[in-house]
């Protein structure tokens, strides 16, 4: 197998590894550098903060000490602070961020717009309400993200009714999906209320999103769902770049559209529900690190990877601002994100209503 | 012309969207290497027959026949190999070149582990030389003129590398000079062989470039044939209801309609 690193003649701006003797048979992948510079700075940066936060703080492991503490030679404490809470938590918040990203990536382009993401449509305050509901006011029936994924569905279903024809008119369905979101948060209210204090501390803490004390389940679930759900996110990539230039013109050149939205909506619903059974619904990354990765990559298309390394970057740099923007206080992530996301949010709608005003 | 030979028939075909029916039981064989216009006025289910025809729009009743198969029943990668499609109002993505969005023209030849060949750099190459556009490779679709835009467009059917080009309303929207462009690049398609089906608005550019006319009216097909045959004074008071001298185009003598003066002196009385 070769590999042939081919800048010419493959479109504008690719690069081609191709594999095979042949030019016209055997695996040709196109890669195109922007993307995969953005990804590996986005890593880097996330990298960089994921290392700040393990050296600073009142237990943090300075950084010439890491190497012997990742070798086992460290004292124990320092070992208690890097294996039980410190890196947990930075895996939990990469891997969700990266699948809150991806389902935003693949929700946008579902809905050919880009406030069309999870978090706006309903589909966080779903999962929320379906883990109120299975941690609060029906407790045992099922597991909390097993809840989470079910309120996540309920939600997407009653925005895929409640806007008519699925998800092929995307104006009414960022509003049906608000007013989904309205009613899921009420029912976490209703939740809240009816709970014990101790039980609605709780449940409350985990609302604002928050990264504090994940064990190594959460990793393991996180991982188990990217694993699963990443590879299928980016069979649908192609399928969905083509279903964003309108349904006729993407069953012209032979892609099923209706297929390719609910296997899209399918995949994208899971990820943000697990996303959402570790960290809680965290505001606003899947709205706005998809957003990012696009404008970064100057791509013409969801670009799952990008996303994923800009959603993962978002979360652990908001974190780690979280944990000391207040001295002696840790802030929920989600408080921090919802600040940054709730700017970018309203700057979108302003353009949106000048673009509809137009 | 037979049925057997048509590389796309409708056959009986019902349409509608969601309970409005638009046209029953239609019957069109378009004839292998014709240049086929779609004519008739607002609302007469041209567009629509035009959709069911390139299977964007599935039959109520009956079946659409791609080489004598039903085209719903066939993989849709294989009919976009056999069949493109101009719609009316594709949606250029954000910050897409147009050498980009040619190549997902080429999309039913590619697969997961096949993204690019050789075949393809050929067909983007040979579709943005043929519509003259490959001068503009780099550019931002965006930043195009609507003329521009729509060559690019049709640049992007064309690399399907179809024989059958189906196109919906290629025309409106662009002034009058990219019009007739966009025509005289469609009947060079036609004359390097490739059977054409499409629907337009304005009768005489129908007529002065179909090898088939069909008239629709109300959901029916009211007249099919030769334009000098079917173009006729009656025939544009059936379908469009206008009064109309038909006289040779001074040009191609190709049928072409003057409607008629509406009584000037009653304006001017008024």
């Amino acid at each position: 197998m070769s590999t042939v690193v081919e800048p010419r003649n493959a479109g504008p701006r690719t690069v081609r590894v191709a594999s095979g003797p042949d030019d016209d048979r055997g695996v040709v992948l196109v890669w195109r550098r922007r993307p995969f510079v953005v990804c590996v700075v986005a890593l880097v940066v996330a990298l960089v903060a994921a290392l700040v936060t393990v050296s600073v703080g009142e237990l943090g492991i300075p950084l010439p000490e890491l190497p012997a503490v990742v070798a086992g030679n460290g004292t124990k404490i320092q070992h208690w602070v890097l294996y039980t809470t410190r890196l947990p938590r930075l895996l939990v918040g990469a891997g969700a961020g990266a699948a809150l990203a991806v389902s935003g990536a693949m929700f946008q382009s579902v809905t050919r717009n880009p406030l069309g993401s999870p978090d706006v449509i309903g589909l966080g305050a779903g999962a929320a309400a379906g883990a109120a509901a299975a941690g609060l006011v029906w407790p045992g029936v099922v597991p909390v993200p097993v809840g989470a994924v079910l309120g996540a569905s309920v939600a997407t279903a009653a925005v895929w009714f409640g806007s008519g024809s699925g998800f092929s008119r995307p104006q009414r369905l960022v509003v049906v999906g608000i007013a989904v979101g309205a009613m899921a948060l009420a029912f976490v209210q209703l939740a809240l209320a009816r709970a014990s204090r101790e039980d609605a501390m709780v449940i409350a803490q985990w609302l604002n999103g928050s990264l504090a004390a994940r064990t190594w389940a959460d990793v393991r679930l996180v991982v188990a769902a990217l694993v699963v759900l990443l590879p299928l996110a980016l069979l649908l990539t192609r399928p969905l770049q083509v279903v964003e230039m309108g349904d006729e013109a993407a069953t012209a050149v032979g892609v099923r559209t209706d297929r390719t939205r609910t296997r899209a909506v399918l995949v994208a619903v899971l990820l943000t529900a697990a996303a959402v059974s570790v960290c809680g619904p965290v505001a606003f990354v899947a709205l706005t690190a998809p957003q990012i990765a696009r404008r970064l990559t100057r791509s013409s298309g969801p670009g799952m990877v990008a996303a994923a390394c800009t959603g993962a970057a978002v979360l652990v740099v908001a974190d780690l601002v979280a944990q000391h923007l207040v001295p002696g206080q840790q802030l929920p992530v989600g408080v921090v994100t919802a600040g940054l996301g709730g700017v970018y949010l309203v700057f979108l709608l302003v353009r949106e209503f000048r673009r509809s005003a137009a | 012309m037979s049925v057997v030979d048509s590389p796309l028939v409708a056959d009986g075909v019902t349409l509608a969207y969601d309970r409005l029916v638009v046209a029953r039981d239609l019957h069109l064989a378009v004839a292998p290497g014709s240049f086929t216009v779609i004519i008739g006025p607002n609302g007469c289910g041209k567009s629509t027959l035009l959709r069911a025809l390139a299977r964007t729009l599935a039959p109520r009743e009956g079946r659409v026949l791609l080489d004598g198969e039903p085209i719903h029943k066939m993989r849709s990668k294989d009919v976009a190999k056999r069949l493109a499609l101009l719609p009316q109002g594709p949606i250029a993505p954000e910050s897409i070149t147009v050498g980009d969005l040619v190549a997902r023209g080429r999309y039913p030849h590619q697969g997961i582990l096949r993204q690019w060949s050789a075949a393809d750099a050929r067909a983007v190459d040979e579709a943005l030389r043929a519509t003259e556009v490959d001068d503009l490779r780099d550019r931002f679709v965006s930043d195009l003129s609507g003329g521009q835009r729509q060559r690019v467009w049709l640049a992007m059917a064309l690399a399907q590398e179809t024989d059958l080009l189906l196109l919906d309303e290629p025309t409106t929207f662009l002034d009058i000079a990219h019009q007739v462009e966009v025509m005289d690049l469609c009947a060079r398609l036609h004359a390097e062989g490739r059977t054409l089906v499409a629907v337009l608005h304005d009768l005489n550019q129908a007529a002065r470039y179909a090898t088939h006319l069909v008239a629709m009216r109300d959901g029916r097909i009211v007249a099919q044939g030769r334009p000098e045959d079917v173009v006729t004074e009656p025939l544009v008071q059936e379908v469009f209801g206008l009064a109309s001298r038909v006289v040779p185009d001074p040009e191609t003598g190709t049928p072409m309609v003057v409607p008629l003066r509406r009584s000037v002196q009653d304006d001017v009385v008024r």
